[in-house]
C-alpha cells in the first residue's frame, strides 16, 4: 500500500456526525491493511457457509451419517432408504473400513457408493458409524459461530457494565468488583468450565432436553469466567474517560450518573472491547475443542454421537489417533489424515481470520500502533 | 518501602483472592450434594448388600440388620460432622476453607476403569499426596517450556522490532498468528503424526532396554518407556526386557525428589534421563507455541515504544554500537513487559497442561485431571483438588512476577 500520499480519511463536503466520521476513519485505515481484509473476507465466507448450512435438509444438530443396517447406537437414519444407493445414503459393508478417503474430484458431481467428497469421520477404523466430513464441517459453521458469538457478546456486555460501574463509581464499589475480577482471573478458564460442567451436568433444566440444558450450561459457564477480562479492560478505559472535559460538562449540565455512564462514558471506552471481542470469537471454538478433546460428556450425547461443531469434530477425530496408530503398527496402515485435517483446517481458518481482522482493527483504532 | 514489606503486602492482598476461589469451588461442591461430598472426602462408602450407606435417607434397618429403628445412617452420623454437613451453610463454608488451606482435599476414589499404571498407583490415596507426587513432573515440563518460550519469544520479539516490517518481522507475525489459531491438541497430534511418519517404526533412539527398537509412537508419548513390550501400543513388537528400576514406583512416581530427570541423574541412569528429556521436547514445544504467540507481540510492541525514547537516542548519539543499544538499553527495559505478560498469561499457560499431558500421556497433574473427568468415572475430589492446585500455582506465579517486577523496576515499590 506504499503509493501516493493517502487521501484524507474524512471526505470533504458535508461533514458527518462525529461518531459516523469515526467509523469512516476506522474503515479507511482498515481498508489499507491487506491481512485484515483477507481475514474479513474469510470471516464473511464462513458466515455465509453457516447461513447456507441452515438450508440443508439434515436436522441442524446432526450430520449426514452413514450407518450399517443392524447397528445399535446408530442415531441417524439415512434420509433416503439404503436401497438403491443415493447421494445421501449407502448400504454399508460390514467388513468395509469406515475410513473413506476424500474423493475431491467428484465433489459436486455424482458419487458412486462409498465415495465422499471430503471423506468420512469415524470413531475407529472399522466402526460402523461414520459421518460425512463435508456435511459435518458445514453444520459446524452454525454451532461454532453460535457458541462463540453468544459467549463473547454476553461476556462483553456484562464486563462492559461491571467495568463501567467500577471505573466510574470508584471507591469501595471499585475495590469489591475488582477483587471479584481478580478471583475469576486466577482460575484457568478451562478448569473453571470443567468443574462447572461436570458438577451441573447431573442436573437437567426442567423443560429442556439434556442436550439443550448441557449446551446452555456450557455457554453460561464460559460467560461466568469470561466477563472479568472485559471488566478489567473497560475499567482501565473508563478511568481515563471520566476525567475528560465532556464528562465534566455533562455533569455540570446536571446529567444524572446513569445517563453520563450510558451516553458518554461507555460509548467512548468501547473500542478496546471491540478489539478484544474480535480476538475472543476466534479463541472460544478452540477452547470448546480442547474441552471436547478431554473426553468428558460436554453435550450429553452418547459415545457414538458427535456434535457437529468444529472443535468437537476435530477433537473427535484426533481422539481416535491412538486406535489408528495401534492398527497401523499391526500392519493395516490407514492414517486418515483427512478427518483430522479438514475440521482442524476450518477451526484454524476461523481463528486465524478472526485474528487477522482483530489485528487490523487494533491498528485502525489505536493511532499509536499505526504505521 | 523495603523489599520484604512489599512482598508481605502482596501476599496479604492475594489472600482474599485465594479465599474467593475457594468460595467458588465451595459453591460448586455444595451443588454436588452431601453424599457426593462424603464420597469425595472419605472415598467410596462400604457397601451393605446393594446399598451405599453414606445416604442419610436410607433407614438404618436396611443397612445393618438388627439395629434399632431410631438410628439414622451410621456412616452419615459419624462422618457428616467431620465436614460440618450437619451445620448451617456458612459453617460448612468455614470447614471447607479450613480443609482447603490444610490440604485435606479428600480421597481418590476408584474412579478409573481404564487401567493405567497411574490409576493403579493412586487409587485410594489422599488427593493432596497424589497431586504432590505428580506435581514435580508438571513443574519440570513447565520450566522446560518456559525456557523455550523465553529463548524464542524475547530474541524474536527484539529482532522483529529492530527489523520492523522486514521478513523477520513478517515471519514472526505469521508464527504468532498461528500460535493463536492452532488448538494445542491439533498441533500435538500433527507433530506426533509427523514424527511417526518420518521415523516410521525405526528407532528414535536406540534404547538399550529395547534392542529391536520401539515404535516411534511409544517413544514420543508417555513419561517413561512403556514396560508392556517394545511394540506397544498395538502389542506387535517383541516382549520387552525392560523393567522399571526400584526408584520408579509403578513407572509413575520417581524417588527421591520426584523430578524425573533429576532422579534418573541421581541414580546414574543417564539413558533414562536422556529419554525423559527427549519425551518432554514435543509437549514443551506445543505448550510454548501458544504462549510465544502472545509474548512475541508484547515484546515487539514494547521494544518499539522503548526504541523511540530519549535515552535510546542519547545512547545512539554517544556512539554506542547498535547491538549494545538493542541489548543493553532497550532490551533491558522491555524485560518488564515480558515478565508482566508472563504473569498475566500464566493462567492460560497452566490451563493447557491437562490437554497436552493427555495427548502425550505424561504422568503429571494435568493427566490425572483429564482422567478424572471421563463420563461415568468422574472423581470430584481429584477435579476440585487439581483446580485448587492450579489456582495456587497461578497465585504463586503472580506473587513471583510482582516481586520480580518490583526488583527490576524500583518505581513500583518506592512509588
Amino acid at each position: 500500500m506504499a503509493s501516493a500520499p493517502p487521501p484524507s480519511p474524512v471526505p470533504s463536503g458535508r461533514r458527518p456526525s462525529p461518531r459516523i466520521a469515526q467509523y469512516k476513519r476506522t474503515w479507511f485505515f482498515l481498508r489499507r491493511n491487506t491481512l485484515a481484509l483477507v481475514g474479513l473476507g474469510i470471516l464473511i465466507f464462513l458466515i455465509a457457509v453457516a447461513l447456507y448450512a441452515l438450508t440443508l435438509p439434515i436436522p441442524w444438530n446432526q450430520m449426514d451419517g452413514y450407518c450399517g443396517v443392524h447397528l445399535p447406537g446408530c442415531t441417524y437414519v439415512c434420509t433416503t432408504p439404503p436401497s438403491p444407493p443415493g447421494p445421501n445414503c449407502y448400504a454399508v459393508n460390514q467388513n468395509f473400513p469406515a475410513f473413506i478417503p476424500p474423493t475431491l474430484s467428484a465433489a459436486g458431481g455424482t458419487l458412486t457408493a462409498g465415495q465422499l467428497p471430503l471423506g468420512s469421520l469415524s470413531q475407529t477404523p472399522y466402526s460402523q458409524i461414520y459421518y460425512n466430513t463435508l456435511s459435518g464441517i458445514l453444520r459446524g459453521a452454525d454451532w461454532s459461530l453460535v457458541i462463540a458469538f453468544s459467549i463473547v457478546v454476553s461476556g462483553a456486555l456484562i464486563g462492559l457494565m461491571v467495568g463501567a460501574i467500577a471505573g466510574f463509581w470508584g471507591g469501595a464499589v471499585d475495590e469489591a468488583l475488582m477483587r471479584l475480577v481478580d478471583i475469576f482471573l486466577s482460575i484457568p478458564v478451562i478448569l473453571f468450565v470443567i468443574i462447572t460442567v461436570s458438577v451441573f451436568s447431573q442436573f437437567t433444566i426442567p423443560g429442556l432436553s439434556p442436550f439443550s440444558s448441557r449446551m446452555l450450561l456450557l455457554i453460561l459457564a464460559f460467560i461466568v469466567v469470561w466477563w472479568p477480562f472485559y471488566a478489567r479492560i473497560v475499567r482501565g478505559q473508563v478511568l481515563v474517560v471520566r476525567e475528560q472535559k465532556y464528562v465534566e460538562a455533562a455533569r455540570a449540565s446536571g446529567a444524572r450518573k446513569g445517563r453520563i455512564v450510558a451516553r458518554h462514558v461507555i460509548p467512548n471506552s468501547v473500542y478496546p472491547v471491540f478489539i478484544q471481542m474480535s480476538l475472543d470469537v476466534g479463541t472460544v471454538p478452540l477452547l470448546v475443542g480442547a474441552l471436547a478433546f478431554l473426553g468428558f460428556n460436554l453435550f450429553g450425547l452418547s459415545s457414538s454421537e458427535v456434535l457437529p461443531e468444529w472443535g468437537s469434530l476435530s477433537a473427535f477425530s484426533v481422539n481416535q489417533f491412538d486406535a489408528v496408530f495401534g492398527a497401523c503398527s499391526v500392519g493395516v496402515c490407514v492414517i486418515p489424515w483427512w478427518q483430522i485435517l479438514f475440521p482442524g483446517l476450518m477451526l484454524f481458518l476461523f481463528a486465524i481470520s478472526v485474528n487477522f481482522f482483530a489485528d487490523g482493527l487494533r491498528d485502525a483504532l489505536d493511532p499509536r500502533l499505526r504505521r | 518501602m523495603r523489599m520484604w514489606v512489599y512482598v508481605v503486602r502482596r501476599v496479604a492482598l492475594l489472600a482474599p483472592v485465594v479465599i474467593g476461589v475457594m468460595t467458588i469451588t465451595f459453591l460448586l461442591v455444595t451443588a454436588l450434594g452431601p453424599v457426593q461430598q462424603l464420597e469425595s472426602a472419605f472415598g467410596p462408602p462400604p457397601i451393605h448388600g446393594t446399598i451405599h450407606s453414606y445416604n442419610p435417607t436410607i433407614p438404618c434397618s436396611e443397612i445393618t440388620p438388627g439395629a434399632n429403628g431410631t438410628c439414622a445412617n451410621p456412616l452419615w452420623n459419624e462422618l457428616a460432622p467431620k465436614l460440618g454437613l450437619n451445620q448451617p451453610v456458612f459453617v460448612q463454608w468455614g470447614f471447607y476453607i479450613y480443609r482447603s488451606f490444610t490440604f485435606q482435599w479428600g480421597t481418590v476414589s476408584n474412579y478409573s476403569e481404564t487401567q493405567t499404571p497411574l490409576s493403579a498407583y493412586i487409587h485410594g490415596q489422599p488427593v493432596s499426596t497424589v497431586l504432590a507426587q505428580l506435581l514435580p513432573y508438571t513443574l519440570e515440563l513447565a520450566i522446560f517450556s518456559l525456557i523455550i518460550i523465553l529463548a524464542v519469544a524475547v530474541p524474536l520479539g527484539n529482532l522483529s522490532a529492530v527489523y520492523r516490517n522486514r521478513p523477520v518481522d513478517q515471519a514472526s507475525r505469521v508464527m504468532s498468528f498461528s500460535g493463536f489459531a492452532l488448538p494445542a491438541f491439533l498441533l500435538a497430534t500433527f507433530l506426533v503424526l509427523a514424527v511417526v511418519l518420518v521415523l516410521g517404526t525405526s528407532t528414535l533412539v536406540h534404547t538399550p532396554w529395547c534392542p529391536g527398537g520401539e515404535t516411534s509412537y511409544s517413544e514420543i508419548t508417555g513419561s517413561w518407556p512403556t514396560p508392556l513390550g517394545c511394540g506397544a501400543p498395538g502389542g506387535g513388537g517383541p516382549i520387552s526386557n525392560f523393567y522399571y528400576p526400584a526408584w520408579l514406583t509403578f513407572g509413575v512416581v520417581s524417588h527421591p525428589t520426584g523430578f524425573p530427570t533429576v532422579d534418573a541423574m541421581i541414580h546414574g541412569n543417564w539413558w533414562l534421563a536422556f529419554d525423559t528429556i527427549l519425551r518432554m521436547v514435543l509437549p514443551a514445544i506445543v505448550i510454548a507455541f501458544g504462549s510465544i504467540a502472545i509474548l512475541l507481540r508484547f515484546v515487539r510492541n514494547s521494544m518499539l515504544e522503548v526504541m523511540n525514547l530519549d535515552f535510546v537516542r542519547t545512547a545512539r548519539a554517544k556512539g554506542v554500537p547498535e547491538s549494545t543499544v538493542v541489548k543493553r538499553h532497550a532490551g533491558r527495559n522491555s524485560l518488564n513487559v515480558t515478565i508482566t505478560v508472563l504473569g498475566l498469561t500464566f493462567a492460560f499457560f497452566i490451563g493447557g497442561f491437562p490437554i497436552i499431558e493427555d495427548v502425550f500421556q505424561l504422568n503429571g497433574v494435568g493427566y490425572i485431571l483429564a482422567l478424572s473427568v471421563l463420563p461415568g468415572q468422574e472423581d470430584f475430589a481429584l477435579i476440585f483438588g487439581s483446580t485448587l492446585l492450579f489456582t495456587f500455582l497461578v497465585v504463586a506465579a503472580n506473587i513471583i512476577v510482582d516481586v520480580l517486577y518490583a526488583y527490576l523496576d524500583p518505581r513500583v515499590r518506592l512509588g
